[in-house]
């Protein structure tokens, strides 16, 4: 095909969205609708994701040491800790420091530890994050195995709680997800079902002159593309200024954020690229495949 | 060139549209193509243009074997017939020009081609003066010398009208006859459906009658335009 022709296939396209300008916009409102839909739950699934996140990193494990443990074997153990797979930090808290933590917390209780004098009855003890919790047990366990440990204090409820919530958020947000997915393309494919219905007979005209299905798709092609492209630039900003005044409104006015233990969702410039691409693309595949595929029915002419 | 032979055609509904035609059409030639409604005329046009295939029988259009076409080569044979519709068929968001243009650029033909050959097709058929127009700012006329300049732009073997002056005033019925005569005379193929007797009777030349889809009447008569 001559260059010319490319050439002028692109300009009919853009053209038709002119031409057409009625079911342009029905298709540009429905695209619209449709990837604010799913942005917006893929968005929400994210901060969920994030604030389900920050909950596992404030869980800690506690590893107390048998009293009067060595400092060589303080710094054995350490390493042990540390060489674990399923370990991420490791914090060695000595019994002084907690003891001073202790008093400055019970400040009121002078008298208490004045009468104790410099016997410390705490002891050593390592402050350890753990990489997934889903395998705290086992972490546990391990750590268990290695000498002059006293005790292990593990959070192992509410890591359970914690992990069953994960899960039940994915399934709803992921079957949310689908399922509106799932409208959106129905909707779309009527919409340019309907638009390609009232052409119907410019298609037949066009065979009738002995245009190839391809030549006759091609502006249907470059049409739905453009018309999903710009739905996505919309979708974007849309998303842009609706969701940054979501998180203001979340964060700075009502403080709500604070009641599910986390100080912020995931500001908007994170995500700006990934969030603009993902809605060109997706609304230019859209778009484009639907057209397409709704002319299929007419080119049988 | 156009042949059918032994052709019938039955439609899914058990609706025998043709029974059993056969029908040489040379090239130069210039047919009318009568009969009443339901007869079949509209049947055999579409199995020239491929629209629907022969139940039974050969056809064979400008040398492709219609039974043997290949879907994706369809194109390849409507392009080498023009045809003239009743209701015009132009597309309504392209100017006179684009309209016409389009065939051309259907087949590929060089920029520098097309902007010689449309505007001399424009002005065979005397709308110089309504090159940039759009369809629905034409009158039923003009529209159809826009569907014959369409028709003509690609130097097709074959014209096919099908009732090409059902929509226009009766005068200008004669217009588009004589432009398709015209157009005869330069040697391309012409297939006329109508039922306006008052025209076949004008002009004459072969008449070709279709009734209950077979052909009854295939004659060569004088018109009155040669009596005169």
């Amino acid at each position: 095909m001559r260059l010319n022709s490319v050439k002028y296939l692109f300009k009919q396209g853009t053209r038709n969205i002119a031409y057409n300008k009625l079911m342009a916009f029905a298709s540009f409102c429905v695209l619209l609708v449709s990837l604010l839909l799913v942005g917006f739950s893929l968005l929400f699934y994210v901060n969920i994701n994030l604030l389900v996140a920050d909950i596992e990193a404030k869980n800690e494990v506690i590893v107390f040491l048998d009293e009067d443990t060595s400092d060589e074997r303080i710094n054995s153990i350490n390493k042990s800790l540390k060489a674990m797979e399923n370990i991420d930090t490791v914090v060695f808290y000595s019994k002084e420091e907690a003891f001073a933590h202790l008093k400055a917390s019970m400040a009121d209780s002078e008298v208490l530890f004045d009468s104790m004098g410099d016997d410390n009855p705490l002891v050593d003890s390592f402050k350890i994050r753990i990489k997934d919790i889903n395998f705290t047990d086992e972490t546990v366990s391990e750590i268990e195995k290695l000498d002059n440990i006293l005790s292990i204090r593990a959070p192992l409820e509410f890591v359970d709680i914690l992990t069953g919530l994960k899960r039940v958020i994915s399934i709803i947000s992921v079957s949310i997800i689908i399922a509106l997915i799932i409208v959106s393309m129905v909707i779309i494919s009527n919409t340019t079902k309907a638009s390609v219905f009232a052409r119907r007979k410019e298609i037949s005209i066009m065979k009738y002159v002995g245009a190839t299905n391809a030549f006759i798709r091609i502006p249907f092609f470059v049409e739905g593309m453009l018309t999903g492209i710009l739905s996505g630039v919309a979708a974007t900003l849309t998303t842009w200024f609706g969701y940054d005044a979501l998180v203001r409104v979340l964060t700075q006015d009502n403080d709500i954020l604070k009641i599910f233990g986390t100080g912020s969702l995931v500001p908007f410039k994170d995500l700006a690229l990934s969030v603009a691409v993902s809605y060109m693309v997706a609304g230019a595949v859209l778009g484009a495949i639907g057209c397409v595929i709704s002319t299929r029915k007419h080119l049988k002419v | 060139m156009v042949e059918l032979k032994n052709v019938s055609v039955k439609y899914p509904s058990g609706v025998e549209a043709l029974k059993n035609v056969n029908l040489t059409i040379n090239d130069g030639d210039f047919a009318f193509v009568v009969g009443s409604s339901g007869a079949g005329k509209s049947t055999l046009i579409k199995l020239i243009l491929r629209e629907i295939e022969a139940t039974k029988g050969t056809v064979i259009v400008n040398g492709f074997n219609l039974s043997k076409l290949k879907r994706d080569k369809i194109p390849k044979l409507r392009r080498t017939i023009g045809v003239v519709f009743q209701d015009f068929r132009l597309i309504p968001n392209m100017t006179v020009y684009e309209n016409i243009a389009f065939v051309l650029r259907v087949i590929d033909a060089p920029l520098k081609y097309i902007r010689k050959r449309v505007p001399y097709v424009i002005s065979l058929v005397g709308l110089q003066h309504k090159v940039h127009s759009y369809p629905d700012e034409l009158s039923g006329g003009e529209q159809q010398r826009v569907a014959l300049a369409r028709a003509l732009v690609n130097d097709p073997q074959l014209i096919i009208a099908d009732e090409p002056t059902g929509n226009i005033d009766p005068e200008l019925s004669y217009e588009i006859v004589e432009l398709l005569k015209g157009i005869n005379n330069c040697g391309t193929t012409i297939l006329m459906v109508t039922h306006e007797h008052d025209l076949v009777r004008h002009f004459g030349g072969r008449i070709i009658s279709i009734n209950s889809g077979s052909v009854v009447f295939d004659e060569i008569i004088g018109g009155n335009d040669e009596i005169k």
